[in-house]
């Protein structure tokens, strides 16, 4: 179950060590994870900004909670139920009092341009952000769990603290209402014979 | 039957819909060519999003975290040695707290005396110990800071020889400044001053907080800028955002910018580096509103 491939010590021997008061082991154990983690608050988040205030409360309170981790799942699901956990909290503060967040532009801007991905399939890539924002929070969450970090549903399920069930139906939801907004994406080879998405009911 | 629709041919792929229903809808795509290219439209969804690339932590986040994570260690490493702990505080939410496997209060169990039998129960111990310590050591911490300002860099607390256990740490908090501050031989016996705070018109950046902080934090005292007593307002955001710091850490206060706002820029040592808050306009007893923290190399305290 735990996502280290071998790596040595394990993330469990690295927080065991953390708890017993390594100053470098929980270090080590967020460079190990942290464009992952990264991932999930960006996508969950949708601002690099409040991505980047999720993280951090995430991790200080993963620092400081090691002890309470159970070893009932791999470190890594833990880690990141504790991200998802994070930025949907800054997703609800953020919806009750929108005025309040206007952030800092400037650090903006620079995370924004910093951002390197050269392996960046361009077009694909902000697409997908762009049609991502459309979703639910919960949903979009779910989503990129399962659909974009691979997780199992039964991992999923623990990091977003509900069933496999609603893991698999926000997925579904999810899928159905992107669709219209990625389905030119994925026309390039299929345009001709792509249906129009349907609006239920018959056709 | 009708077509379903798109979020019903997502929930079938998805094994959410079995029984007769599903095998309704299995028959349905066994004959209709519209619904079945419908759910390879759905399953290529999936794809298409699989195939987006993890993006990279930007360096900001990177530094800003490793900053963020090696305070952490730092002040553990600092309240460990003194016996007292920083607090968990409100740095995250409540539902942050409930993921911690369920356990969102610390049970603080009979077995506070066994500091050695295992490191759970220890560190439960300790957020005991904190909690009644952490408000009064923040007091002590402000009634020093003044005087800190100019003199407390020079001795680092982890020197310190007191409170190596809790109620050690306890009854030098009890007797107040001066006595907890001679245990610590950080500060000598005076009577401190009230907490000073620099006014500079510094405009931090994020980018550059580091390095401008190490060089502000070399300037000889008054160089910096004019020194005011702190506002009762300013009191109250250096003891939210200092909380559970060790007695007598202060380095500097200063109501400065950052990134062209105005903020209140704190620094303490913590262990062998000092650590350095930002905290914007919002900053009061309540909430720290903290713009950016980062951990300097601590030129002056070793």
């Amino acid at each position: 179950m735990a996502n280290t491939d071998g790596e040595w010590p394990s993330d469990a021997e690295l927080l065991l060590r953390h708890v017993a008061g390594d100053s470098d082991a929980f270090g080590e154990l967020f460079r190990r994870h942290r464009d992952r983690l990264w991932a999930v608050a960006l996508r969950t988040v949708c601002d690099p900004e409040e991505a980047a205030d999720a993280l951090q409360d995430a991790m200080v309170s993963a620092f400081r909670r090691a002890a309470d981790f159970r070893g009932d799942s791999a470190v890594t699901t833990w880690l990141h139920r504790i991200v998802v956990n994070a930025s949907l909290d800054r997703l609800r503060r953020r919806a009750v009092r929108p005025a309040m967040s206007a952030g800092d532009e400037h650090a903006l801007e620079a995370l924004v341009v910093h951002d390197p991905d050269p392996a960046r399939t361009a077009d694909t890539k902000l697409d997908v952000d762009a049609a991502l924002r459309i979703l639910p929070p919960t949903q979009r969450a779910a989503l990129v769990v399962v659909d974009m970090l691979g997780f199992s549903v039964a991992d999923a399920a623990v990091i977003l603290g509900t069933s496999p069930g609603t893991v698999k139906s926000r997925c579904a939801r999810a899928r159905a209402r992107l669709l219209p907004h990625v389905e030119h994406l994925r026309g390039n080879r299929s345009a001709s014979e792509s249906v129009s998405p349907a609006q239920g009911g018959d056709v | 039957m009708s077509h379903p629709d798109s979020g019903v041919l997502a929930e079938f792929r998805a094994g959410i819909i079995d029984g007769r229903r599903g095998a309704r809808i299995s028959a349905h795509l066994a004959t209709c060519e519209h619904c079945a290219d419908l759910c390879d439209s759905l399953a290529e969804v999936s794809v298409l999003i699989g195939a987006v690339p993890v993006p990279v932590m930007p360096d900001q986040v990177v530094r800003r975290l490793d900053g963020v994570l090696a305070a952490e260690a730092a002040r553990r490493d600092i309240s460990e040695r003194a016996g007292v702990h920083s607090s968990p505080g409100r740095v995250a939410g409540s539902s942050i707290n409930g993921a911690a496997s369920g356990s969102g209060t610390n049970p603080a169990g009979s077995g506070s005396g066994t500091n050695g039998a295992g490191s759970g129960r220890r560190w439960n111990f300790r957020l005991v110990a904190m909690r009644v310590l952490a408000p009064a050591a923040a007091a002590v911490l402000l009634g020093a800071g003044g005087y800190g300002l100019s003199q407390i860099g020079a001795t680092s607390p982890t020197e310190s020889t007191a409170a190596s256990e809790p109620s050690a740490a306890a009854s030098s908090v009890g007797h107040g400044a001066a006595s907890s501050a001679s245990r610590a031989g950080a500060i000598p016996e005076i009577e401190a001053p009230a907490l000073q705070v620099v006014i500079s018109s510094t405009d931090y950046r994020r980018t550059t907080l580091r390095q401008q902080l190490e060089r502000q934090l070399r300037l000889p005292k008054g160089d910096a800028g004019p020194n005011e007593p702190a506002t009762l307002s300013v009191k109250a955001c250096v003891l939210r955002v200092t909380k559970g710091i060790s007695p007598g850490t202060l380095l500097l206060v200063e109501e400065a910018y950052f990134q062209g706002q105005p903020a209140t820029v704190i620094v303490a040592v913590s262990g062998h580096q000092q650590i350095a808050w930002v905290a914007g306009d919002g900053c009061s007893a309540a909430e720290k509103d903290l713009l950016a923290m980062t951990a300097l190399s601590g030129t002056s305290a070793n």
